[in-house]
């Protein structure tokens, strides 16, 4: 049986809700043991980096170095791109910087030696016996879905650290949706950043960034895009409606008070739904909408399931989404 | 140290050399953020060419870089302009400019994970949006957000907080050692 040590990530307890009810559901059922990092803290994320080298190197460091102490023998494995991205840099200087390697143990007070591997969910998905363990746990296949497989920055870069082979088209995901019977879409965007890390602060430049990835999506003639980090996913659904009020005034010319966004919702064609990867497993493998929380997404997704399972009988529909 | 020297030392702690990049352009092609940058990932190559790290330090580019490396990894000379923008940040920071907003965001964040070891969503968005001025942003979200309970009300610290404090303060002092050793 395969173990990893597992680092969730802030998102995890918030935002992500369904995802991480996904995550577990899916690993569960292929058997994979995901042991959590005992009181890990978060990673520091753009903010800490941003302020000082050093804090940004030792938060991470600080959850790889109880995971080294409690679990000696495990690689540890985030479900986040963001956290990967901090996670795998702090152990990537550690190994390969004697200067950032001091400084990180020195802050830390303990120990890191950063021996073991840190990885991400695809990373696991994508290895032959998972997919053999995920095929035998399918039990429904997805018919005429099309998905467009959003694998998000930091998931696949920098290359040095991630050490990720095609950056420009990458095929993990791509091959491990195919597993559910979802037909990947060509598209342009897989890799392209979302802004999520500026969205607060520099909202007026990052928005743009989020929406050519969502029309990009959409004229690729997807159905829903999937992705492989909580911060991706809520960036590219929380703002939908923000997003098509904005095509919607440019066609027009007329501008609409920005607060009625909570009240007129777009089109249903003027949106596209986002799930996670593991959601898209764990429905595919049985769960229902309401086991995932599936309601918690700001874009709806029961529709777009419904039709790509389109085998359902009304009741099963309802039980299955919501 | 005179400004030359800041400059090359920048540079060689983000190992990158201005003289490698050949102002293709690729970078600031295909840069998410580029149109609502100031100078671009190649305009901060061509300051740092001739020798113009005011117009770095000032610039709006340096704040608005979300880290995303497709500039290096598009660059024929592996030219890794996001370590330098780091660098020159940092700098930046050393010399007390900043750029608001990305002040405050970065400040409320440290604040939270001070207070709970962990990053809470709403307390951030809520701060963010006082201390910025900005009351309104992304708040049509709201409702949706607490309706779901994606947002837990009532923030729970982890057991180790203090020794995350104890941490981010040693980490800081380090920060301060090192910079004074350099000097």
């Amino acid at each position: 049986m395969l173990r990893y040590a597992y680092f969730p990530g802030c998102a995890s307890e918030s935002t992500a809700k369904s995802t991480t009810l996904a995550n577990e559901f899916v690993f569960g059922a292929v058997g994979i043991d995901l042991v959590e990092i005992e009181d890990w803290c978060c990673c520091g994320a753009t903010s800490a980096h941003t302020l000082s080298e050093t804090v940004g190197l030792a938060l991470p460091a600080r959850a790889l170095s109880r995971a080294e102490r409690d679990h000696p023998d495990l690689d540890v494995v985030t479900g986040c791109a963001s956290c990967y991205a901090r996670l795998k840099l702090a152990n990537y200087k550690v190994r390969t910087d004697k200067d950032a390697a001091w400084l990180v143990e020195k802050a830390l007070g303990r120990p890191y030696t950063a021996k073991n591997e840190v990885l991400n969910f695809l990373d696991i998905l994508s290895l032959d016996e998972v997919k053999a363990s995920i095929e035998t746990a399918i039990l429904r296949k997805f018919k005429d879905l099309k998905v467009a497989c959003y694998y998000g920055c930091l998931n696949i870069r920098p290359a040095e650290v991630t050490g990720a082979k095609d950056r420009e088209n990458p095929m993990a995901m791509d091959e491990i949706a195919v597993l559910t019977g979802a037909v990947p879409v060509d598209w342009g965007f897989k890799t392209e950043c979302c802004g999520a890390a500026h969205q607060n602060d520099a909202a007026r430049q990052t928005r743009p960034l989020t929406a050519r990835i969502l029309e990009n999506a959409m004229a690729a003639g997807a159905d829903v895009i999937l992705t492989a980090c909580p911060m991706c996913q809520l960036n590219l659904e929380m703002r939908q409606t923000e997003y098509a009020r904005k095509r919607e005034e440019k066609k027009t010319g007329k501008k609409v008070f920005p607060l009625l966004d909570m009240v007129i919702k777009p089109e249903p064609q003027e949106t596209i739904p986002v799930l996670s990867l593991t959601e898209l497993l764990a429905i595919a493998m049985g769960a229902g909408g309401r086991r995932l929380s599936l309601d918690v997404h700001h874009v709806p997704v029961g529709g777009v399931i419904a039709q790509g399972l389109s085998g359902m009988n009304e009741k099963e529909v309802r039980e299955a989404f919501i | 140290m005179n400004e030359n020297h800041t400059l090359e030392h920048l540079m060689k702690k983000a190992d990158v050399r201005s003289y490698d990049c050949y102002q293709c352009g690729k970078c600031s092609g295909g840069c998410p953020m580029a149109e609502g940058m100031d100078l671009g990932p190649r305009g901060i190559m061509r300051s740092a060419q001739i020798g113009a790290l005011d117009s770095i330090l000032n610039s709006s580019t340096i704040w608005l870089c979300s880290g995303c490396y497709a500039c290096v990894d598009r660059c024929p000379h592996d030219v890794n302009v996001p370590a330098f923008i780091e660098e020159a940040r940092y700098e930046a920071m050393r010399r007390g400019i900043v750029r608001r907003d990305s002040e405050v965001l970065n400040r409320t964040f440290l604040a939270n994970i001070r207070a709970f070891g962990r990053s809470h969503e709403m307390l951030l968005a809520a701060f963010y949006n006082i201390f910025a001025l900005k009351p309104t942003q992304d708040l049509t979200s709201l409702p949706h957000m607490i309706s779901k309970k994606l947002i837990p009300i009532k923030p729970d610290p982890i057991r180790g907080v203090g020794d995350v404090q104890a941490i981010i303060a040693r980490a800081e002092r380090l920060d301060k050692l090192v910079k004074e050793v350099r000097e």
